[in-house]
């Protein structure tokens, strides 16, 4: 791997990871109707609680259920304050950020008795040592990528297949665009809103595991870094669409990857972590024109 | 007797009390179970978070000191509720307000006192106000949602100031990351002397009714009000949506920028990176405690001033950290945004054999 593109498309395809999750996530939160703010919040339980699962069990993978699990609570909690208790979505989906946000640090401080970041637990391991490594010529390449990139591919191409080749998923689709035609059509429209929501807490969740216990093997406060709100863009700039989610991620997780790559040269390291949220900004304000959200996000039926 | 009862129950303000007090008192009932998860007793330490913060003068003072920036985030997230604008953008605006109060306190020499005070504390305004004029900008003529812009300007202005006093503006002789020291001229009058109590709690208080004023009193108040519950309707009258947002994102950018203003000039004397200590996002909870009305934001950031004084005195006398104070401000929020959650749990109450009692309509 000394080939500096190599490099660069390992380093793009590891940061596109938690993007392809989360965004894939919001796919489905979007497209039942219901707001994807709440993923940053989302995969900072997936995170957190990820680690505490594998701190508390010893195997990372009961970690990865917990994050799973915790991610979806919270999702749900999102979930049923807006279609249940009609609570306004970004109220509700930032109440889930904020929740995530505060409960984290403070359980660190509880159990770890450290600030802002917990001590070293089991995470999942490489792929370096798989059968994959015997594939002739790309196999160094794609053992070196982590189990979630692969998990992240299957659940986007079978969320396409869902939303797009099924009737369940043209259901879903309906309630997002009109709840109160598809609850005509007498479909259970709170049910595949909370589904939906639900799923992208599943996997904003698996996202949040990814950076504690795929990259790392420990929580640090603010690692997930804003990324759920990239999600939110990304999912836009895809047209809610998994595949166009795969895209969005590698071309932004690209803009990630490169200032890892920048990090030995002169530019100060700020303008660097920038980048990102500036090419995220930009395109959001220049690159957006022609994306329309599906029509009945935030709308009820009974309303 | 009854009666009675029933016409305070009618009465809006009594309504919005009653249930910010319920709601506050559901999110102290979470933290109590993550207090007696820890394994104290939640009676004895909301006892000192309350009681012995409220029974010495060091722990009022305290506790005003440290509502003192909620009150204006607080402000900045109620007013631009008000026209239904979710103004995320706080803590940058606050980074960037600090940091231009910072560059003024400690540049500019030789000035008399209340001007430089008064320079400093515009420059704040004016830095975070520009933060909503951008937002505002990219919301009106490229339809940008101002949600993501602002989240994504968060961490774009934080990196900036970051750099700034990591880099250009770092003392020679500093070795963490911040500006020099404003000079003695531009800082904030301390209201009682060793204490963190400073004239920035008296502007605070003066924003409130200057707020209150604008929404009860002025035809902009008028219009931002009509924008906020009816954009259709407003805009059939003749009112420019536009101007009104762009109105109300510069007065709420403004109002957290002067946040940070009297963060620098009053508390840290010089812009540090950890400034805020995440003052933006708890401007939520002290805005949806007061039901978003300006005039009561004070005394709901006093309440969240308390309960942090508190939190520190727990923190240093037990295991319980002060971060419990930002989950019960997070529940807050929960239980504010959601009355038909709260009724639900009321219903609950109700529907318990032997405290069955017909409460009317709530």
């Amino acid at each position: 791997m000394d080939n500096i593109f190599a490099v660069i498309l390992l380093a793009t395809l590891r940061m596109a990871t938690p993007l392809i999750l989360t965004t894939t996530g919001a796919v489905f939160s979007v497209r039942a109707g219901v707001s994807e703010i709440g993923c940053e919040g989302m995969m900072i339980a997936g995170a957190f609680f990820g680690v505490l699962g594998s701190y508390l069990s010893g195997n990372a993978w009961v970690g990865v259920l917990a994050g799973v699990f915790f991610g979806m609570l919270f999702a749900l909690l999102h979930g049923v304050l807006h279609v249940i208790f009609k609570v306004n979505q970004t109220i509700s989906g930032m109440s889930v950020n904020l929740l995530a946000a505060a409960i984290a640090p403070l359980l660190i401080k509880l159990i770890w008795h450290t600030n802002s970041l917990t001590g070293n637990v089991a995470s999942i391991s490489s792929l370096e040592q798989s059968f994959l490594k015997e594939i002739p010529l790309i196999g160094g390449f794609l053992s070196q990528l982590n189990l979630f990139f692969y998990l992240a591919i299957l659940f986007a191409v079978s969320g396409w297949f869902y939303i797009f080749k099924t009737k369940s998923g043209l259901r879903m689709r309906t309630v997002g665009e009109n709840p109160l035609a598809a609850s005509t059509l007498g479909i259970n429209v709170i049910a595949y809103k909370l589904t939906g929501t639900a799923i992208c807490g599943v996997l904003s969740g698996l996202g949040g595991v990814y950076l504690s216990l795929g990259q790392l093997s420990q929580y640090v406060d603010g690692m997930t870094a804003g990324r759920g709100y990239m999600a939110m863009v990304i999912n836009t700039f895809g047209h809610y669409n998994p595949i166009g989610a795969i895209v969005g991620s590698l071309f932004f997780g690209f803009f990630d990857a490169l200032q890892i790559i920048f990090q030995s040269s002169n530019i100060p390291s700020q303008f660097l972590m920038m980048l990102p949220y500036l090419v995220t900004l930009l395109v959001v304000v220049f690159g957006l024109k022609n994306t329309r959200q599906p029509a009945g996000v935030g709308k009820h039926h009974d309303a | 007797m009854g009666t009675q009862f029933n016409k305070l129950k009618s009465n809006p303000m009594i309504r919005k009390t009653g249930f910010s007090c319920f709601a506050l008192f559901l999110s102290l009932l979470c933290g109590a179970v993550i207090i007696g998860y820890s394994g104290y007793s939640p009676i004895n330490i909301y006892k000192v978070i309350f009681v012995d913060t409220l029974s010495s003068k060091s722990g009022i003072m305290l506790a005003l000191s440290q509502a003192t920036p909620l009150m204006f985030t607080g402000m900045a997230f109620a007013i631009a509720y008000k026209v239904k604008i979710i103004n995320l953008g706080e803590e940058g605006q606050l980074h960037c307000g600090a940091m231009a109060a910072a560059i003024v306190g400690a540049y500019i020499p030789n000035l008399p006192h209340l001007p430089h005070v008064f320079m400093a504390l515009v420059a704040g305004a004016v830095a975070g106000g520009m933060i909503g004029l951008l937002t505002g900008v990219l919301k009106i003529h490229f339809g940008a949602s101002e949600i993501i812009t602002s989240l994504l300007l968060n961490s774009i202005i934080v990196y900036i100031t970051s750099y700034l006093c990591n880099g250009p503006l770092k003392p020679l002789d500093s070795s963490s990351p911040q500006t020099p020291f404003i000079n003695e001229s531009a800082r904030l009058t301390r209201l009682v002397p060793k204490t963190q109590l400073t004239t920035a709690i008296l502007i605070a208080i003066a924003i409130a009714v200057l707020l209150h004023l604008l929404m009860s009193k002025l035809t902009l108040g008028y219009e931002m009000k009509a924008v906020g519950l009816n954009l259709n309707a407003a805009n059939v009258h003749g009112i420019s949506i536009a101007r009104i947002y762009l109105f109300t994102m510069i007065l709420s950018s403004a109002i957290a920028g002067l946040c940070g203003s009297t963060l620098v000039l009053g508390v840290n004397g010089r812009y540090v990176e950890d400034i805020s200590l995440n003052y933006g996002f708890a401007g939520i909870s002290v805005a949806a405690l007061a039901s978003y009305e300006p005039l009561a934001v004070p005394i709901t950031a006093i309440i969240f001033g308390i309960l942090k004084a508190g939190a520190f005195t727990v923190d240093r006398t037990t295991n319980i950290p002060v971060e419990l104070v930002s989950v019960v401000q997070a529940f807050v929020v929960v239980f504010i945004a959601a009355p038909k959650l709260t009724e639900f749990i009321l219903g609950i109450f109700n529907n318990i054999p032997g405290m069955k009692q017909k409460t009317g309509g709530c």
